[in-house]
């Protein structure tokens, strides 16, 4: 049964692969940028499932897709974001305070409170 | 033009040449009495042809390097006594799950551990029908003379590649560094007679390594040619990665199995030494004997026979599995059996089990002394 | 994309078997980015695994693999190696089986420097078989074997790299995966035996009870224990016992591979040198 494999770019910086993520927070606790966010998911084994809630904030360093062990997130190259008229982010203050106040959450998304 | 030579050799010197005249191209071993003779050759011949001898640090790096290569597609070989095969237990186990081939050459010395390092015992028997944990059956062949030193280790190279598992060649340490005149085959006749094991010739994505009929061996094709696959020693699928599921797991094991236990007619090699007069009268004796007591036992047969007593030798060539048939066929027609080992009871009680006797007479000897010819005919003089 | 892992995977065994946060996907991840970068051909690479977690990397990647028993991968991958002294060997062991039951094996492997890469993906514990201690597990951490406190010392695998003859020593974690794949390409390309202890994460098994519950935990504390070796090298040397140095500890391209040399061996043996003497080598001892 294939659960990984590339997902094909949608025209998102950055997308994930349900079938195969772990909620392990890595990804969420290296972004710069306040992308991501852990949510609540009853159908994930862990009860979690990571969320790209702040795509336009993807500022394309890839760490996330560097450090997730289990191929479960995905980051466009910049040639195929330009082909839909878009761009990465630049890394701003405001982002940085996000990420901050993510990682204080326990990595989850703000939205949400912070236990697992 | 001669298919056999002449030559004046040693048994470990033999079953080394034959190891590199059948295409062996790598050993890996360690030094152990009475054995190292055997790499101490292979370390000559095999660079000479092109190919690798290693000797590793340890026994169990010797059968690990000897099975990558058997794995990388390669005829390979490795030669120890009784405590290297302990030793190697584990990744003999390793060599039949993932059904690569590969000879063993145990010259055997008294045992158990240490033992007797420089004297003769036929104690590995019994450990060699079963070395390793689980379900498998082992292919063991069983030289009685300097000439199937050679003959008997080509033989295991073909019944390696053929089953596609591990194939030991006990030699003891009587026959291991007897020296003397042998007739064996010549390089090209036993060329002539190597069968490689099967490769699989379409496409990758077709290729199921163990995916085979329930009663065949895997298809194991060369590393780096193109079809990648999985090694494992778990349980494994038809490609060779690992699995629990219930009917693959029981599948493959009964395959481990049935490939040799169906197939008994390709492995049976026996020598029946005077038996062809044989009807079942009172006074016969049959002698069951193999490895170099078996030189003890055809002498002492003349010795009976010209004293009178009809005695004739059943001597297998492949110990295990062991031949059955045949050994029921002369224990139930002749009366007085009578087993000689350098061991006790490790053949004479597979011959119980095979007759369904339990009146077989047994001479053991476990001093670490050959057995005389002598010694035979006392003993059958003395129990029939 | 960024990066198409699909090529070298076997897709359908994923999603891997590791636990969440599992460092050993990281590097799996690293050493596909190495082998593309190095452009080989899936064909011409070979990987040997040993048994533990990490033995599972060579199921999970679509190379010429071979998962063999506990602490034997050097052995095996001698063997391989030999027979066919141009291809890739990549060992992949745990520091249970490199380092404990294995332990021989990588002496001699490094010893003969042939030319391989052992990448001896150290988590401090046995991850496996649950929480079992192993040679790298820290002094006073709770095992399953030794609930009321770990006693056994602990050794610098790299030290032992070093020692034993291996032309290509580094250390480095999963923290940094761009370094990583620096740091496997260096090792694959060198012509040698390449030793690799990989600092990974096993907050499931080391962490439950040594206060590392979640990865990032564990993770911080291996970066609190590591340091590149530039800086270290510049520590007073009562705090360098609590520190392991990360990077390049040894790279020497002047000393021959194994291989290399026995084909000398097998020049000698059909006449195309003379035999080899002392002479032959700097090292007389």
């Amino acid at each position: 049964m294939i659960t990984s494999g590339m997902i094909e770019f949608a025209g998102a910086p950055v997308w994930i692969n349900r079938n195969t993520c772990k909620a392990c927070d890595i990804c969420v606790s290296v972004c710069p940028s306040g992308v991501l966010g852990m949510r609540y998911d009853s159908t994930s084994t862990l009860g979690a499932m990571i969320s790209v809630d702040n795509p336009d904030a993807c500022i394309g360093c890839n760490d996330c897709e560097l450090n997730c062990p289990d191929f479960a997130i995905y980051v466009a190259s910049k040639e195929d974001l330009a082909s839909v008229g878009k761009k990465f982010a630049k890394l701003t203050d405001d982002a940085k305070e996000r990420q901050e106040k993510i990682v204080k959450n326990n990595y989850m998304s703000l939205d949400l409170q912070g236990v697992k | 033009m001669a298919d056999t030579r002449e030559v004046i050799s040693s048994g470990n010197h033999l079953a080394a040449l034959a190891g590199a005249d059948a295409g062996c191209r790598f050993m890996a071993g360690y030094p152990i009495t009475p054995s190292s003779e055997v790499i101490e050759q292979m370390s000559d011949l095999l660079p000479k042809r092109g190919g690798s001898c290693i000797q590793m640090e340890d026994e169990i790096a010797a059968v690990a390097a000897a099975i990558g290569a058997g794995m990388a597609g390669h005829r390979t070989m490795t030669a120890t006594s009784g405590p290297g095969i302990s030793l190697k237990a584990e990744n003999l186990g390793l060599a039949q799950m993932c059904e690569v081939p590969l000879v063993v050459v145990n010259v055997m010395r008294g045992g158990p551990s240490t033992g007797l390092p420089t004297r003769v015992s036929q104690g590995d028997v019994r450990q060699a029908k079963n070395p390793s944990h689980g379900d498998y059956r082992s292919i063991t062949l069983c030289a009685g003379n300097l000439a199937e030193c050679y003959t008997e280790t080509v033989r295991a190279f073909n019944l390696a590649d053929r089953f596609m598992q591990p194939v030991f060649v006990l030699l003891d340490e009587t026959i291991g560094h007897m020296h003397g005149k042998a007739i064996i085959p010549t390089p090209e006749a036993v060329a002539a007679g190597v069968v490689p094991r099967k490769q699989f010739t379409g496409a990758p994505e077709d290729y199921h390594p163990y995916e085979c009929e329930s009663d065949q061996p895997a298809v194991l094709n060369k590393m780096f040619e193109g079809y990648r696959y999985h090694f494992t020693g778990l349980h494994h699928d038809k490609n060779g990665f690992p699995t629990e599921e219930i009917e693959t797991c029981r599948k493959l094991i009964q395959r481990l199995e049935d490939k040799v236990m169906l197939h008994t007619d390709e492995l049976e090699l026996n020598e029946e030494f005077m038996l062809d007069d044989m009807t079942g009268e009172e006074g016969e004796v049959l002698i069951i004997a193999y490895g170099s007591v078996s030189l003890s036992a055809k002498e002492a047969i003349r010795h009976l026979r010209a004293a009178g007593i009809k005695a004739g030798l059943f001597r297998p060539l492949t110990l295990w599995p062991s031949p059955e048939k045949s050994i029921k066929k002369y224990t139930d027609l002749i009366k007085n059996v009578l087993c000689v080992e350098l061991n006790i009871r490790q053949y004479t009680e597979e011959v119980e089990r095979v007759s369904s006797r339990l009146d077989i007479e047994g001479l053991f000897k476990v001093n670490g002394r050959p057995i005389s010819p002598y010694e035979i005919v006392s003993k059958v003089k003395e129990v029939f | 994309m960024a990066f198409n892992y699909d090529q070298y995977l076997r897709l359908e065994k994923m999603p891997t078997l590791w636990c969440w946060g599992c460092g050993d996907g990281v590097i799996l991840k690293a050493f596909i980015r190495a082998i593309e970068k190095m452009g080989v051909k899936q064909d011409d690479v070979c990987v040997v695994s040993g048994i533990g977690c990490s033995g599972r990397f060579s199921s999970y990647v679509d190379f010429n693999t071979v998962h063999t028993t506990h602490g034997r991968t050097v052995a095996f991958a001698t063997g391989i190696k030999m027979m066919h002294p141009d291809k890739i060997v990549v060992c992949v062991a745990g520091d249970g089986d490199a380092l404990a039951i294995g332990g021989n094996h990588t002496i001699h492997g490094a010893r003969r420097n042939i030319d391989m890469t052992l990448i001896i993906i150290n988590n401090f514990i046995y991850g496996l078989t649950n929480s079992q201690t192993s040679p790298t597990t820290p002094q006073g951490m709770w095992t399953v074997t030794q609930k009321v406190g770990n006693i056994d010392p602990t050794f610098d695998a790299c030290a032992l790299g070093i020692a034993s003859g291996a032309s290509f020593v580094a250390r480095e974690t999963m923290l940094d995966p761009k370094k990583l794949e620096k740091i496997f390409v260096k090792a694959m390309e060198h012509r040698g035996f390449s030793f690799l202890d990989i600092l990974s994460n096993c907050h499931i098994n080391l962490g439950r009870k040594n206060k590392m519950v979640s990865a990032m935990d564990n993770l911080n504390w291996i970066d609190s224990i590591t340091m590149p070796v530039k800086k270290y090298n510049e520590l007073p040397e009562e705090e360098k016992l609590n520190i392991l140095p990360t990077g390049i500890l040894k790279e020497d391209t002047k000393v021959r591979e194994y291989c290399d040399m026995y084909q000398d061996i097998i020049d000698a043996h059909q006449g195309k040198r003379s035999n080899i003497t002392q002479d032959d080598f700097e090292k007389k001892i």
